[in-house]
């Protein structure tokens, strides 16, 4: 009897603390609402008063829109951390905009898991950083709300088209409607070539294909870092032959040119699968002669981008396809810290690949669960880009924790020192990563859609980095944003690894191209690839 | 006590099985679930790569589970024959060490090692004692012909010291007056090893091994980061066949058709402890392992 009372005892404990796990959640909402009541009653009483010039902006037609008092948004690692001074930051955005401000902001890596986790819930945030194929893929589920309407007769809308932004909005539009907001655009890869090593084997920047592959047969037979000994080193290397995320092919574009192994549009508005196209066949018969030559890094298939990075600052590849301007000039100041001379010339496309490719960017979007998108919309999505105090912050952080114009030195004594005057502006060093500073806090200042006004980077930053990001813009072209079918949804796992495993294979000449493609038949390939484009054209 | 365990299988064991309805469905986690009967599965049997999956599975996870169980019993019986404690002791702490390190960690050590230029360490070595030639390195990672082999070795460095510890167990608790008797009666040292150490530990490798052998369907983590685009024909499993599937898809996956996989890998699992319990009841003297 005792044993029985004590295991109906350990059973009653059990289940209570179960029930009380599943409590806690709401006496946190009591907690957090409690918080932001009071932070609300703060902010307000802030922006009441203060007349600053974001009230002063406000027309008469915007106060039809109700202002959140309190939103949930769910951001990826691209916002501020918690170890990167994140509460400082929402702080400081909960002064400015007037409303409490609750972040979601799962592990980096595996956001995507997690957002998958979060919609599958069904509680959803009022607004989230997504993806383009994730994007994409909410949208047609009607996970997200529709912003259309109400941003074409926005204010952001305009200082967008007046900041030659257009473009980057439309390459996120879906059947034309608008489901998410860019804060930048997308920004692709140029391809960075080491002008020491042009120098030491006697070239200039190759601007056909030809040329390209007379440099790299230079650089992988030649002695270009001029160490003494010949065939040490490699012209190319890449994170793999293929990418594992849209436009796919934008670490190689030499080699693939016109070809790539998505979904594409034609001129004519039709869907086409790139992988099954004649330019595809001819991109990868490129290739399997590069590799073969011994031009491109023997580990390409298993490198990943930090293995990249890691090997052109140790000299051992001289061309390098990666990110345009920031990256620029944190190439240029890795090579030098390994005593390298760290001078990049940035390729403008050769005349094959014609142009980069500008990938589409991630965007801010609104769930349809949302009680008032319109006021999120306005007060919260238009306001990161209003060219003033607030897109500041969301371009810079906050003064003091991730930006300064304060007199200091940083990196005392150590061969990074750095002197900053009084009123020079400057990133602030990393709280998390010990001797490197700030550059940018969500919206990188190179990428902005919208004028921000006194921007210091405007006269600060770096003469590679602007260079990079001008040749760039000035010589790419936005990727297409296929959207999700259902043939996508049952086919395009298998399709994608087939692909993949195909194109991987004849780069290392396991298997001829005209084998490659029986095989891509033979196993399906063709007859998946054929299901998604007609569902697309079906669209 | 038995009424808590009952309610803690409930909760965490057997109410997540509920989720095994997905795979008669096809569902993307945003809207209800649409019944669609045996499809899932219709689609999974038809796929070649599902297939190359499931039986790139039962070959790794067979060989591997022989190779190891016999790997670790060899240098069991090779430890218990050290005399010296100490270099017993040192020796047992370096093997077992491997053990501890994560996946992504010791396949980052092998990329480096195995790579197929002059900074790999197995090439260069290869290379110098003229075995191949500079020009034609062994990409041991990125090639299907030597993907498995370097396979089975990694996992054999990892995993051998762990798996002594059960069988250094068995022999430590095995009755020295044996050995003496042994010696007494002219046994040498193969001879004591053959007619009483081997015998001793035969139950227990029989032990291990159909233990082990109820869970070969288990494995993701050890292939998945060892593998890459060029070797997927023989190291792609099933459990990284569902993660490409869910991530590899470019749109909302449909978790109804990785649940249909899950579910058929669940019951070939099924399948294989119950037939290792039979087997067990028949050498073990009616214990099973369930």
């Amino acid at each position: 009897m005792k044993k029985k009372l004590v295991s109906l005892l350990l059973t009653a404990a059990m289940v209570a603390s179960l029930v009380g796990c599943g409590g806690s959640s709401d006496s946190g909402s009591s907690a957090d609402t409690t918080e932001t009541e009071t932070t609300t009653e703060t902010a307000d009483t802030t922006e009441a008063a203060d007349t600053t010039e974001a009230a002063d902006t406000a027309e008469t037609a915007e106060a039809e829109v109700e202002k959140p008092e309190e939103i949930t948004i769910m951001v990826d690692g691209t916002v501020f951390t918690k170890e990167n001074a994140q509460d400082e930051f929402i702080a400081k955005l909960e002064e400015l905009l007037g409303m409490k401000i609750n972040v979601i902001q799962p592990d980096h890596d595996a956001y995507y898991d997690v957002v998958g986790q979060t919609i599958a819930s069904g509680d959803w945030p009022d607004v989230m950083i997504l993806a383009s194929t994730y994007y994409a893929g909410y949208a047609s589920e009607g996970v997200l709300w529709d912003m259309t309407d109400v941003y074409e007769s926005s204010e952001l809308k305009q200082r967008q088209d007046a900041f030659g932004s257009t473009g980057v909005i439309d390459g996120v539009r879906i059947d034309g409607r608008l489901y998410g907001m860019p804060a930048t655009r997308g920004n692709g890869c140029v391809t960075y070539v080491k002008q020491r090593w042009l120098d030491n084997c006697g070239l200039t920047a190759p601007t056909n294909y030809e040329e390209y592959l007379a440099m790299l047969d230079a650089f992988s037979k030649g002695d270009p870092d001029g160490d003494g000994v010949d065939g040490n080193t490699y012209g190319v290397s890449a994170a793999g032959f293929i990418g594992s995320e849209a436009p796919y092919i934008n670490y190689l574009p030499e080699f693939y040119q016109d070809a790539t192994s998505g979904f594409v549009k034609t001129d004519d508005g039709s869907w086409i699968d790139g992988f099954t196209q004649d330019s595809m066949k001819a991109a990868l018969q490129r290739l399997a002669d590069a590799y073969a030559a011994g031009y491109i890094d023997p580990t390409t298939l298993t490198n990943g981008t930090k293995d990249c990075r890691d090997k052109f600052y140790s000299d051992e590849f001289g061309v390098f396809t990666y990110w345009a301007g920031t990256w620029a000039t944190n190439l240029k100041t890795n090579l030098e810290a390994n005593g390298l001379d760290g001078e990049l010339v940035a390729l403008p496309p050769l005349a094959e690949v014609g142009a980069y490719l500008d990938r589409v960017p991630p965007v801010w979007a609104i769930t349809s669960t949302c009680e008032n998108p319109e006021g999120v919309f306005k007060y919260f999505i238009e306001a990161m880009q209003d060219g003033g105090e607030v897109q500041f912050l969301w371009t810079y952080g906050v003064e003091g924790i991730h930006w300064s114009t304060a007199a200091e030195t940083l990196f005392e004594g150590t061969d990074k020192e750095k002197v900053y005057a009084e009123g020079e502006f400057h990133g602030c060093e990393n709280l998390e990563t010990e001797g490197t500073q700030y550059t940018k806090a969500h919206i990188d200042p190179a990428l902005a859609l919208v004028d921000l006004a006194d921007d210091p980077a405007k006269t600060s930053r770096a003469d590679e980095n602007k260079a990079s990001a001008e040749l760039f813009n000035a010589n790419s072209v936005t990727a297409d944003l296929a959207p999700s079918t259902d043939e996508m949804t049952q086919y395009n796992g298998d399709l994608t690894t087939l692909k993949n495993q195909l194109i991987a294979n004849v780069v290392m000449g396991e298997m001829t191209v005209d084998d490659a493609y029986a095989k891509f038949e033979a196993d399906g390939g063709a007859d998946w690839s054929q299901k998604i484009v007609d569902s697309l054209n079906a669209q | 006590m038995f009424l808590p365990v009952f309610v803690f299988a409930i909760i965490f064991f057997y109410m997540p099985m509920l989720g095994v309805r997905y795979a008669f469905t096809n569902y993307n986690g945003i809207k209800d679930p649409t019944f669609v009967g045996l499809e899932n599965f219709q689609k999974m049997f038809s796929m070649p790569g599902f297939w190359s999956a499931f039986k790139n599975t039962l070959q790794i996870s067979v060989t591997g589970l022989i190779t190891k169980t016999g790997f670790a019993v060899i240098v069991s019986i090779f430890l218990n024959e050290i005399v010296n404690i100490h270099f017993k002791k040192a020796v047992q702490t370096i093997i077992y060490l491997p053990h501890f390190l994560s996946w992504v960690v010791t396949a980052s050590l092998f990329s480096l090692l195995l790579a197929p230029t002059g900074q790999g360490l197995v090439n260069s070595f290869l290379v110098n004692l003229g075995i191949v030639d500079s020009g034609s390195m062994i990409y041991f990672l990125g090639s299907s012909k030597w993907w498995r082999g370097t396979y089975y070795i990694i996992n054999l460095w990892k995993e051998t010291g762990w798996q002594t510890v059960i069988f250094m167990a068995t022999l430590a608790g095995m009755n020295t007056e044996l050995y003496e008797a042994a010696s007494i009666d002219g046994a040498g040292r193969w001879g004591k090893m053959r007619y009483i150490t081997f015998p001793a530990l035969a139950n227990t490798i029989l032990t291990v091994f159909i233990l082990n052998l109820a869970k070969v369907m288990n494995l993701f983590e050890s292939a998945f980061v060892l593998q890459n685009d060029a070797v997927l024909d023989v190291a792609n499993v099933l459990e990284t066949y569902i993660y490409y599937q869910t991530f590899n898809s470019g749109a909302i996956p449909n978790y109804g058709y990785t649940t249909a996989v899950g579910l058929f890998k669940s019951l070939v699992g099924c399948v294989l402890v119950l037939t290792c319990n039979q087997w067990s009841k028949k050498v073990r003297e009616g214990r099973g392992i369930v």
